[in-house]
């Protein structure tokens, strides 16, 4: 006659199933919403040269490669060099300990947008000039690599002090158990925080298009804005790249931390 | 005979604290050796002092003909007691797998790092040491898949893959739930049989008193008694002994 009764728990859990569904739909609706109301916003009460964004999105568009290339090149500078500098933070030996810091404090303790006019602007003054995009590498590897390298400090730290000693009971010497033992832990716990830096890092390679060197997606955004005064929609279609960059890389940030956090730890 | 380790004068200062006082003992070949104590009296730093994870303060220490005087520095050292570390496998309380290699990785990586042994020779040393411990059957496992008997149970493994002469073992159930603890001292006890020396430090009495040959007890960094099993447990000679043992008699730990 009538269905099995279900029991009290999975009521209870189907409902909460429900629940959750409910928010998520909810929160996506408003999403659209937003976006929605931004669209709008451009296509009426805000007047826009939309013929001017045709023309002029593929230019913008062709800076894209150029904000990937100065990004991955920056970033592979930056994991080098705060390696080498967690290393040094960690050292008993006293000029490479104190270089490590000294770096990290004075990258730190100064703008990044600072540093990349001294590599551009005041360099040049004293005999040395970089080729533009080199330049810009050496300013974020140098300004990142600061800042990543209290990741890879932390990293490091959090290495049970059991791992160590275990190793070194087996007759490892100091260099095979960092390599063998502690970095590749190490590097598990900086992963994440590293894919975090990577997505800033394709923001803040905007910073490289004030010094007029590197035709990336704000140096041509700016350029095209500027020569027709149209700079409202160069700065949007600007905007929509960086944002679509961001949350594709974020997809996948998020694919690697659940993937790191279902492995064997 | 000739003993295999040799401990004289050892001095250990952890910052003003003196934490052991004068010790000196020796060790005999195929000796199995208990050291008990309270929490406090010295007895792991005893141990781990014999293969420098502490590096003892005053005094000498010979392993199988090897001696290392404390206090020294520079490359000759290091090498001294790089040699020392060869000649003793170490077991932890808190077993000290790396957790990013599966288990036969685990027991080949001193073979083949430290001594550059070919992999193959090592997997196949690797194998017969996981199978006497019982695990060959959890080989490609990451270590945290086992439970905390099986993990030690493979930390003695790779311990024994390196061949050493002397194994030390630093409370070796003391991090283990109760139902545990028996496969963990079977496999020590099979270990022993089979002729090696073995220091451990351990609160398990019953293990003592069926396995070691001599069984030391430490207080305030000093080696009060030093005894075979059935007299120490049956007339100590020391009170602090006798409180000791009694407690462990009416099961406070």
């Amino acid at each position: 006659m009538s269905q099995i009764q279900k029991s009290q728990a999975e009521l209870l859990y189907e409902a909460q199933q429900r629940k959750a569904r409910q928010f998520r739909t909810n929160v996506a609706i408003s999403w659209a919403a937003l976006l929605g109301f931004l669209i709008f916003l451009f296509n009426g009460p805000i007047q826009i040269d939309s013929e001017f964004m045709k023309r002029s999105a593929p230019f913008i568009a062709g800076g894209i490669g150029q904000t990937f290339y100065i990004s991955v090149l920056s970033i592979g500078l930056a994991i080098c060099l705060a390696l080498l500098a967690a290393l040094g933070r960690l050292s008993t030996f006293p000029p490479f300990y104190a270089l490590s810091t000294f770096y990290v404090s004075l990258i730190r303790g100064t703008p990044l947008y600072l540093q990349i006019f001294f590599f551009f602007l005041a360099l040049p003054q004293l005999g040395i000039v970089l080729p533009g995009l080199f330049a810009g590498v050496l300013a974020l590897g140098l300004n990142y690599g600061a800042y990543m390298s209290e990741t890879f400090r932390a990293g490091i730290s959090s290495v049970n002090k059991g791992q160590r000693e275990s190793a070194m009971a087996l007759g490892m010497t100091p260099q095979q158990t960092m390599q063998r033992i502690v970095l590749p832990q190490a590097l598990r716990f900086a992963i994440p925080p590293m894919g975090n830096d990577f997505i800033s890092m394709t923001k803040d390679s905007a910073l490289v298009s004030a010094t007029g060197f590197v035709h990336e997606i704000m140096w041509r955004a700016t350029r095209v804005g500027r020569a027709e005064f149209n700079n409202l929609e160069a700065l949007i279609i600007a905007a929509t790249f960086y944002w679509i960059i961001t949350l594709i890389l974020t997809f996948f940030q998020n694919r690697l931390e659940t993937r790191l956090a279902k492995g064997d730890r | 005979m000739m003993p295999i380790i040799q401990i004289s004068n050892l001095d250990k200062y952890f910052g003003r604290l003196q934490v052991l006082k004068k010790i000196s003992v020796e060790v005999a070949p195929r000796e199995v050796v208990c050291i008990i104590g309270r929490s406090g009296s010295g007895k792991s730093t005893l141990l781990r002092c014999i293969n420098f994870l502490e590096e003892p303060s005053f005094g000498t220490i010979e392993v199988d003909g090897i001696k290392v005087e404390a206090g020294e520095k520079g490359k000759g050292h290091r090498q001294l007691v790089h040699d020392i570390r060869l000649k003793t496998g170490m077991v932890f309380q808190e077993f000290n797998l790396f957790p990013h290699m599966s288990v036969i990785e685990n027991v080949i990586e001193g073979p083949v790092t430290v001594k550059g042994m070919n992999r193959a020779k090592a997997i196949e040393l690797a194998e017969e040491n996981l199978d006497s411990v019982g695990l060959l059957f959890k080989k490609d496992e990451y270590p945290n898949r086992l439970s905390g008997g099986q993990k030690q149970r493979v930390a003695i493994a790779r311990a024994l893959s390196m061949e050493p002469k002397v194994m030390l073992f630093d409370e070796p159930t003391s991090a283990l739930d109760p139902e545990l603890i028996g496969e963990v001292l079977n496999v020590m006890k099979k270990v022993a049989k089979e002729g090696m020396t073995m220091l451990v430090v351990t609160h398990e009495m019953g293990f003592a008193r069926e396995v070691a040959d001599r069984v030391l007890v430490m207080a305030d960094g000093e080696i009060i008694e030093d005894a075979k099993p059935s007299m120490l447990f049956t007339q100590p000679k020391d009170p602090r002994t006798k409180a000791l043992i009694d407690r462990y008699r009416t099961g406070e730990r």
